[in-house]
């Protein structure tokens, strides 16, 4: 579900690949320098030493398994960090695994007795199984429909008789239909991130752990004027990272913070600019409209800014998710989405709804309170979370 | 993207129309566009089939009303089972015989307790009550500021211990200090949590122990899906919630996590939160929320007043003189009075699906009954060649007298009837098959 943060700031103009690979790993002595990796923050703030440890075994699953990689020998106490996944700081896979194991008992459960008795490709009540499982994971009925429909076509084609074979189809499909730009684009001189969502999902906090691995020199900007104590809660986030806050009082004109932030960021040379706004529904005609204005300020201070604008989902979103995707994207140009709270029961599977049918591209996950619980997107991971590989 | 439920249920029925009892097989085509309609809706798999299953078994078979297309019928058998599912009335607070009245907010992140804190203080003190807000959400940075930020607003007290202290004894120390002060309802807000969270979910359990709340809301924001269920389930087992806040209303999620919530909890919802407004806040209505999450206003409780009132051969030889253009002051009066049976008429309006927009922003949001009353008033003075040939009425002597005889102004007849020459226009076109380019504005007014 989640990737290395290497590797994961863009920061040449040119999104061509091979070339934007090239010069990553070129500069990769530097970037790991200033880009400091999610072990290392949660090295940095978790009070127990534990904690990392067992994050650190979680990664090792990786390829790219991280230059810290003599730091995972360390973790050798496999009991203590068995112990620990079942706790409160056991590391978000390990959380995850936990977490799922509930649902996974019914549902996963119920997928691998199907897997396990699967013959053929006529077999009604298998495809209905399969189903079953995306809709209990908010994929929704279209994209469901559609999922299921491909997989039934290709195991025909195929003649795929054995059950095994036929999860790692679901899961092939799955993370193709995922697939999609996760790295996000830093290479402007004041790069302008607009973070942007409906009440809730988490906003301020994503900006509050973003601004942890971003490279350079972060600035941030109060634009949720409107809820109680949000400004203060940015601040307090500003302290922890020493980056300045651009703010006004309560009840400002979020689009002035916007003009303020930008002309600060440009004056003082910030790297990024991370500017945070009010959470709104999407249904709110005369709040979306401010948000066009934000977004259109913005722009007129700096030409081809917001060059990110993130939608954070609360991946405990059903269906509605579709919705918030569509009007936001609409309305201020989506770059990416945020999928939060993944630590819970939910399995977050609106992200593949919202991929598959309005075509944003996930970014980022986040599974816990922690910095260290933000993570860049990994379509193959979360395809193989979905349907029960962990 | 979003079909609605009526367009699907129509295309479902377009076989099984015209059959004086629903067929098994009609009755399967139905309840197949119901089952994705409650999927859509984020209603839990699990209730669906259920659900589902139980409609299908009461609808098979059953009498075609005479009032009711086949379709509508199980639209129906469905609102009734959803809405007997939902509780059927409104639960209202009950408050302790020894005050204060303690109340804990329980829920995950985000899903909008710490407001919900700030309204139910402002709802209760309009029931009479001083209420007292308690901030145990020592976690999220300035969550603290935000309650006491809306205690500020509403000038309701605020006690806060800072982020130092435990939670559970922030909250025993609060409920104390309400006591002592002689508040009688103590609003206990607590930080947001994820169910998996077993140290988290520890914590809330002795909250609730060291606080003995009256009640326990879980909050949930109705944007929730399948997961609604395992969350209820875990804070029932940690928090024993006995009912619901239902949070984020004014957007326009359907909301089947409630369903899935009070059908495996069965804890009522208690509350409706919508808007940013600290005073958008009231009980819920169950029956009001069956028709949300089917997607189709409240279009059951039309069908079920149509039942009742209309006469349907009745309501055929009405509509085709309406059609042909003859329509009279009488039919009129008639119509009026058949629609008055039925109800306020805004109301009436707003049940139609698919009216909701576009017409309560035209001429028809006008509506209202006394003006209603008004028409009548002024057509019972009309004499009756006068209703049957409403040319009569442009004489200004014959308006005046009716002005007189109903208590209104000359200008007011006169108003009427311009309006009911064009609604005769309109309707012969629309008789024609022609639709009006502009819907005329309804002599109501």
């Amino acid at each position: 579900m989640a990737r290395s943060w290497r590797n994961f700031f863009r920061k040449t103009e040119e999104p061509e690949q091979e070339n934007v690979q090239a010069a990553v790993e070129a500069e990769a002595p530097d970037s790991t320098a200033d880009v400091p990796t999610a072990e290392e923050v949660q090295a940095r703030r978790s009070p127990t030493p534990q904690a990392t440890k067992v994050l650190e075994e979680e990664n090792v699953q990786e390829p790219e398994a991280l230059p810290e990689s003599d730091a995972v020998e360390e973790a050798s106490d496999e009991v203590a960090s068995a112990e620990e996944q079942e706790s409160r700081s056991g590391g978000w896979f390990g959380r995850l695994r936990t977490g799922l194991k509930r649902s996974r008992e019914s549902v996963v459960g119920q997928l691998n007795a199907a897997i396990a008795e699967f013959r053929d490709t006529d077999d009604e009540e298998f495809w209905e199984r399969v189903e079953e499982i995306l809709i209990s994971s908010d994929v929704g009925v279209k994209t469901t429909g559609k999922l299921v429909g491909e997989l039934e076509q290709e195991a025909l084609e195929r003649n795929i008789t054995s059950g095994e074979q036929l999860r790692g189809l679901m899961v092939e499909h799955a993370e193709r239909m995922l697939e999609g730009p996760v790295e996000l684009d830093v290479s402007h001189k004041p790069t302008v991130i607009l973070m942007v969502g409906v009440n809730g999902t988490g906003k301020t906090t994503t900006i509050g752990k973003l601004v942890n691995f971003l490279p350079g020199k972060a600035m941030l900007a109060a634009g949720d004027t409107f809820r109680a104590a949000a400004i203060e809660q940015l601040q307090r986030w500003g302290e922890r990272v020493n980056a300045p806050v651009i703010a006004r009082e309560r009840g400002a004109d979020s689009a002035a913070v916007a003009h303020d932030a930008v002309e600060a960021a440009k004056r003082e040379g910030a790297d990024v600019l991370l500017i945070d706004t009010a959470g709104r529904l999407h249904t709110k005609v005369n709040l979306m409209a401010e948000l066009e204005k934000v977004r259109r300020v913005i722009e007129r201070q700096l030409p081809g800014a917001p060059h990110e604008v993130l939608l954070t989902v609360d991946a405990t979103t059903g269906q509605n998710g579709l919705r918030q995707a569509k009007m936001f994207n609409e309305v201020v140009s989506l770059t990416g989405i945020i999928l939060t709270k993944l630590d819970g029961t939910a399995k977050g599977g609106i992200a593949l709804a919202i991929a598959n049918e309005i075509g944003v591209p996930i970014k980022l996950i986040s599974v816990g309170e922690q910095v260290g619980d933000l993570h860049p997107f990994d379509a193959r991971e979360f395809a193989e979370a979905l349907f029960g590989e962990l | 993207m979003f079909d609605t439920l009526g367009e699907r249920l129509n295309s479902a029925l377009d076989g099984v129309r015209g059959s004086g009892n629903l067929t098994e097989d009609g009755v399967k085509k139905v309840t197949r566009e119901i089952r994705l309609a409650l999927l859509e809706a984020d209603v839990n798999y699990g209730v669906v089939k259920e659900f589902v299953s139980n409609v299908r078994e009461r609808a098979t078979g059953a009498e075609v009303s005479k009032a009711l297309s086949p379709g509508q019928q199980v639209v129906k058998i469905v609102n009734e089972e959803l809405a007997s599912l939902m509780g059927g009335t409104a639960h209202k607070l009950s408050f302790a015989s020894r005050p204060p009245t303690v109340v804990m907010l329980a829920g995950l992140n985000g899903h909008g307790k710490t407001t919900t804190a700030g309204k139910l203080a402002l709802f209760v003190r309009k029931l009479g009550k001083t209420p007292y807000l308690v901030a145990c959400d020592t976690y999220r940075p300035a969550a603290i500021e935000q309650l006491q930020q809306i205690g500020k607003e509403l000038s309701v007290p605020v006690y806060t211990e800072g982020t130092e202290a435990k939670p559970e004894n922030i909250a025993e120390r609060g409920v104390k200090k309400a006591r002592e002060e002689g508040y009688d309802f103590v609003i206990v807000d607590t930080a947001g949590r994820q169910v998996l969270d077993m140290d988290m979910m520890q914590e809330i359990k002795r909250v609730r122990s060291a606080t003995k709340p009256h009640n326990v809301l879980l909050v949930l924001d109705v944007v929730t899906g399948q997961n609604a269920v395992d969350v209820a389930k875990a804070f029932q087992e940690y928090a024993d919630f006995d009912g619901m806040v239902l949070t984020k209303l004014d957007g326009d999620a359907r909301g089947g996590a409630a369903l899935s919530v009070v059908s495996v909890t069965e804890r009522p919802v208690r509350f409706a939160s919508e808007g940013e407004k600290m005073s958008e806040f009231d009980y819920f209505y169950p029956d009001r929320m069956a028709g949300r999450i089917l997607g189709m206003g409240d279009v059951m409780s039309l069908i079920e007043k149509a039942e009742a009132q209309v006469d349907k051969k009745e309501a055929e030889a009405q509509s085709k003189k309406l059609m042909s253009g003859k329509f009279t002051f009488e039919d009129f009066l008639q119509q009026m009075q058949m629609i008055k049976k039925m109800g306020p008429l805004s109301s009436l309006i707003g049940m139609i699906p698919g009216m909701n927009k576009q017409l309560q922003s035209a001429n028809l949001s006008d509506l209202d009954d006394k003006a209603l009353g008004r028409v009548e008033a002024m057509i019972t003075s009309m004499t009756v060649e006068e209703r049957r040939n409403a040319k009569l009425l442009q004489n200004p002597s014959r308006a005046r007298r009716i002005a007189r005889g109903s208590g209104s102004t000359q200008q007011d007849v006169q108003k009427l009837v311009k309006q009911f020459g064009e609604m005769q226009k309109m309707m012969r076109q629309m008789g024609k098959g022609g639709v009006p380019k502009r819907m005329p504005r309804m002599p109501f007014r």
